[in-house]
């Protein structure tokens, strides 16, 4: 085994421990959202990635709207316009829903306080 | 690089592996489902990604089939069976409608007609059988009442077989069981397929088997008024949990709400419920009390979850008072400051 080869086996150890940190850590805040269609997902964005997206559905487009770390519905086909009433969504497990144009929005993340909520 | 010693062999080797590691699956995996009108989120624990993905694709196309299949008022079995009640014709009913008209009439009975699976069109004329009622007028007075006088009952309805027919035309079967049902069979689906920790929930209405690897799953209970969650509750094993409440669909016209929860006897919206939290052995039982319960009232609730077979509820008042049942009491947590007040009422 050369140098070279050692300093090669102690840099992949090394660059493990931010592996390590971000996929077996704790994630305490949200990174990603999911956007279904009809339950196809058809979007996942990082929420520190800023951006608009259309989001096609049976009864026309629904705007989604990314911004530092949260996710919001901007304008969805529907009567009573429940998506974009639900805000920006920042926390696991918030989510908001267009039913005439099938689409879902939900914050994703594994430090959810409730596992589900009746209501 | 030439591994000329087994120990370069085992220091590769371990590398691999730490690499393969890298890629830990989450235990819980979670999808959504938009049919029959609602959100429907299923949660496993400890099943793998591909064969959560694999049973969330197959209950998919379910929930699309059991849409289809009981749907009140687009073609369905159930609405041919409900245009054939108005023109005093037999129809057939599949094995699951069968079974939910067999529950919801013995529900009927105990809940004394306050819970009446047969004023479909008491609903339609309100408008809260479609998806999102836009904001409009009510219904006349004239018209409910003109609806209440032909008194429809699921007694109306005659089955021999699969066959039914109704003695009264104005019969109209809309199920308040019915996602509750659905939330059963998905279940049923899922141990069938070796699944045994999981969470279905159709629009609020959900059932809980298993455990998160032994810890109880934590189900939060919707605030009725205000963002958020007024409580908590730990389940595990094989629990229901169904509420009904006044801000699930609701319409508003000058400045009056109006919401979905029908009074079998005015005609109109249930009044002095905010909204009713029930838990039971199957969420199709949660889901049949909540409504009976919300429109029974402070006086009768309670006598009426005894009826029911409900020993865990809660009830909140319009002045977000609530009422709780003890045994429920006993394992409630309040996740709103300062809680609200409260009064543990006697066993039902």
């Amino acid at each position: 085994m050369t140098t070279a080869d050692r300093c090669l086996i102690a840099l992949s150890f090394a660059a493990l421990v931010p592996l390590y940190v971000q996929l077996w850590g704790r994630d305490t805040q949200p990174q990603e959202a999911r956007v279904t269609v009809d339950g196809q997902e058809v979007l996942r964005v990082s929420l520190f990635e800023n951006h608009r997206y259309d989001v096609k559905g049976p009864a026309g487009v629904t705007v989604v709207e990314v911004a530092d770390g949260r996710v919001r519905c901007v304008s969805s086909p529907g009567p009573r316009h429940l998506c974009e009433r639900a805000g920006w969504l920042s926390a696991s497990g918030d989510s908001a829903v267009n039913l005439p144009n099938r689409v879902s929005i939900e914050v994703l993340g594994r430090d959810r306080r409730f596992d589900s909520v009746s209501y | 690089m030439r591994l000329r010693k087994p120990l370069h062999g085992l220091l590769a080797m371990l590398l691999a592996c730490l690499l393969a590691a890298c890629e830990k699956p989450d235990p819980l995996q979670t999808t959504r489902i938009l049919a029959m009108g609602t959100v429907i989120d299923i949660t496993t624990w400890g099943v793998s990604p591909r064969d959560a993905r694999a049973a969330f694709e197959d209950l998919q196309t379910l929930f699309q089939r059991w849409h289809q299949e009981w749907h009140a008022w687009l073609d369905s079995p159930l609405s041919r069976a409900n245009q054939a009640f108005a023109e005093g014709r037999e129809a057939t009913l599949t094995p699951d409608l069968l079974t939910m008209l067999e529950h919801a009439r013995a529900a009927a009975h105990a809940s004394e007609g306050l819970f009446n699976p047969a004023i479909g069109r008491l609903i339609e004329l309100w408008g809260f059988h479609a998806d999102e009622r836009p904001d409009g007028p009510p219904p006349s007075q004239a018209a409910i009442m003109e609806l209440l006088r032909k008194q429809p009952s699921v007694d109306d309805i005659i089955v021999d077989g699969d066959r039914v027919r109704s003695t009264n035309p104005a019969v109209a079967l809309d199920f308040g069981g019915l996602k509750g049902y659905a939330v059963d069979r998905a279940i049923d689906y899922l141990r069938a397929h070796g699944i045994q920790n999981a969470i279905v929930n159709a629009g609020g209405n959900l059932r809980a088997i298993g455990s998160k690897g032994g810890q109880p799953w934590r189900i939060g209970i919707r605030n009725p008024r205000g963002p958020g969650v007024l409580a908590s509750i730990e389940l595990s094993g094989d629990e229901s949990v169904a509420t009904s409440g006044d801000y699930e669909r609701f319409f508003e016209w000058h400045g009056v709400r109006y919401h979905h929860i029908l009074d079998p006897r005015s005609g109109f919206p249930s009044i002095g419920t905010t909204a009713v939290t029930v838990l039971a052995p199957t969420a199709e039982l949660a889901d049949i009390a909540g409504k009976p319960l919300m429109i029974a009232g402070p006086a009768k609730w309670l006598e009426l979850a005894h009826r029911l077979g409900i020993t865990q509820a809660l009830r909140v008042d319009e002045s977000g008072r609530v009422e709780i049942t003890p045994a429920l009491s006993a394992r409630l947590k309040w996740e709103i400051e300062p809680a609200p007040p409260v009064e543990v009422t006697a066993a039902p």
